[in-house]
């Protein structure tokens, strides 16, 4: 007979229901989303590639330099790619508006190039260096950093030989 | 000419036919409304069952290449026409009452019997397997709840023949003008099991949870229906709101017909369908789970066959 | 001609607010289809204030949600399901698995995506999307319901 009991709140309550879609609707803070990409943090490990669980993120190599691609309709959210990007270049925002129609379906992608520079060393063509993984700090000046940025791996593992040579 | 005209409109005006339809339609929607709040949701629009009948219409009807085509697309039709009749033969108190050669109680009981003949044969025309059993849980529903609505009617003519001197009276007009002189069978404790008896049959008619075995969504795929799209189905629609609007009406004239007349008859008239629409369809929907198949059986073979039974004996006796 | 153009102007709109939906399952884990039925059933997220109603049967259906990729062994099956529901319908593609075969990708057994086999109108990516953004494709499905009426 308690039910009746419950009946009557419910009346009295009123409905419970959310107003979305005819209001705004309400987005937990930690909720994984649809990803963002920052173009000048990336480093071109390409580790998120390797632990993108449905094989979302592609790179590929293109005269302008690395092309990375980033399919949002295959991308299932599991936050992987932020958890082992080393500079948090990549990130999960908390939208979650992403129904579209099919005429937009190739739309919903991100590419991007990370371009290449020459080397000041040696003339290479070589990817440009990102900033440094985050939460490490390197035990080297501003203008040092931007040094061995524009270099190779080859000379910057030279540069860095020598001046550990040098002190 | 007035009066030759009066059937033609009674059948398809008022109080059968379009206003019958539009109170049928008004009905669900309060139903389905007051369900949802009394589940904590919102629910549609009070007019959603026109929109769904409107929408029903302007689909395409598929008949499956082994289905009995004749029997198929005549089975609704045949459905919303006994609908139609017995609406006409429910009588309003205070309003309206039937032409006597539309027939009576008895053409009404027969008529009532209608609705489910077409769903069973709707089921097995359409000759897929869920049509099937449809068929025969519809079958299983009929014989069960047949028995005590015969009996309940039986009593009301008894008591009502009896009271008048006479053995039994079969005329709805003579229960009601019976009723306003002696007082409703509501308040009548000698009536009170064969109103418990119909209390416990209409939402079996209806086909209403727990007793909408024939047609459960989640079981058989909605049993006989599930064939039948765009105008066929909204014929069955159309029956199954008038189908309401007789067995509710059926349900006042028999047990609390007393109301003034004209216009303010009409209001309490309909009031009185949504009251009992709303207690014994909105609140068992939404509190109660549908019992199996064999469940329902022993149920009205044991407890409505009884209390029916039981009003018939104190009928006679008193 | 202008009466029965305004006629059949109010009854399309009448007919959009009552869109019923039917619920097919390719081959999903269920996740998508937990989230569908939250739609239906938990006052929360109630998709009847639209006028929607899950129905049981496909030839009661306007809008069609597919869930899951299309594993071979379901194929047969869905497309003679989905050429049961009557025109005029909208698929909706719920979750990423139908549009591009989601974490199954590149199985041996997976045919995604669904519209090379079926034409597929709106796609709500998501593993598993929630109940809002289900509710926002059903609603953009309506739209295009509304046109083809």
């Amino acid at each position: 007979m308690n039910y009746i009991k419950t009946l009557i709140q419910n009346l009295v309550s009123g409905p419970s229901t959310v107003s979305y879609p005819f209001g705004p609707a309400w987005t937990p803070d930690n909720f994984r989303g649809r990803i963002e990409f920052k173009l000048s943090s990336c480093t071109a490990c390409r580790a998120c590639e390797q632990v993108c669980a449905p094989g979302a993120i592609r790179f590929d190599k293109t005269p302008e330099g690395l092309r990375f691609m980033m399919w949002h309709n295959t991308c299932v959210f599991c936050g992987l790619c932020e958890h082992y990007c080393p500079t948090d270049a990549i990130k999960q925002t908390t939208d979650w508006h992403m129904a579209h129609t099919v005429d937009q379906e190739y739309g919903m992608a991100i590419r991007e190039t990370i371009a290449y520079v020459t080397c000041t060393g040696c003339n290479a063509k070589t990817l440009s260096s990102a900033p440094n993984p985050a939460g490490v700090e390197p035990p080297f000046t501003a203008e040092e950093i931007e040094q061995h940025r524009n270099l190779c791996p080859a000379c910057r593992k030279k540069a860095l030989a020598e001046r550990g040579a040098a002190s | 000419m007035i009066e030759s005209l009066y059937t033609p409109l009674a059948l398809l005006i008022f109080p059968g036919g379009l206003f019958a339809l539009a109170l049928g339609l008004v009905l669900k929607g309060l139903d389905r409304r007051l369900a949802a709040r009394l589940q904590r949701r919102v629910g549609p629009p009070l007019a959603q069952p026109v929109y769904d009948l409107v929408k029903l219409a302007q689909k395409r009807t598929m008949v499956p290449d082994i289905a009995c085509q004749p029997v198929f697309l005549g089975a609704p039709l045949v459905g919303v026409v006994s609908m139609a009749l017995a609406v006409a033969l429910v009588p309003i108190p205070g309003v309206y009452t039937p032409d006597v050669v539309l027939g009576d109680l008895l053409v009404l009981l027969y008529l009532l019997t209608v609705p489910a003949v077409v769903l069973m044969i709707a089921g097995s025309a359409s000759g897929s397997p869920f049509g099937a059993i449809g068929f025969s849980r519809e079958m299983a529903m009929m014989l069960a709840y047949e028995g005590p609505l015969v009996l309940v009617v039986a009593s009301v003519a008894l008591r009502t023949g009896l009271g008048q001197g006479g053995l039994v009276s079969f005329s709805l007009s003579e229960i009601i003008a019976y009723q306003q002189a002696h007082g409703a069978f509501l308040f009548d404790p000698v009536m009170w099991p064969a109103l418990l008896a119909f209390l416990a049959f209409y939402p079996a008619n209806l086909g209403i949870i727990p007793f909408d075995i024939p047609e459960a969504e989640t079981e058989v795929l909605e049993g006989p229906l599930l064939e039948y799209s765009g105008p066929a189905l909204g014929l069955f629609k159309i029956m199954s709101a008038l189908k309401a609007v007789v067995v509710l009406g059926l349900g006042v004239a028999l047990f609390f017909p007393l109301a003034p007349d004209g216009m303010a008859g009409l209001l309490i008239q309909i009031v009185k369908l949504v009251v009992l629409m709303l207690l014994g369809v909105t609140l068992l929907r939404v509190s109660l789970g549908r019992m199996r198949i064999d469940q329902a059986f022993r149920f009205f073979l044991k407890w409505p066959l009884a209390l029916s039974v039981l009003s018939l004996a104190i009928v006679t006796i008193a | 001609m202008n009466l029965k153009q305004m006629i059949s102007a109010q009854a399309r709109r009448m007919a959009a607010r009552s869109p019923w939906i039917y619920r097919i399952n390719a081959g999903s884990c269920n996740g998508c289809d937990v989230e569908c039925a939250t739609t239906a059933l938990i006052p929360r997220y109630d998709v009847e204030r639209l006028g929607c109603q899950y129905c049981g049967s496909p030839r009661h259906a306007d809008i069609v949600l597919v869930t899951g990729p299309l594993t071979a062994r379901v194929k047969e099956s869905v497309l003679r399901v989905y050429a049961e529901v009557p025109d005029p319908k909208v698929t909706v593609a719920v979750g990423v698995c139908p549009i591009s075969g989601g974490i199954f990708r590149d199985g041996y057994a997976v045919l995604a995506p669904l519209s090379k086999y079926i034409p597929v109108d709106v796609n709500v990516p998501g593993c598993a999307p929630r109940p809002q953004a289900i509710i926002e494709g059903i609603a953009q499905a309506i739209e295009i319901w509304r046109g083809r009426l």
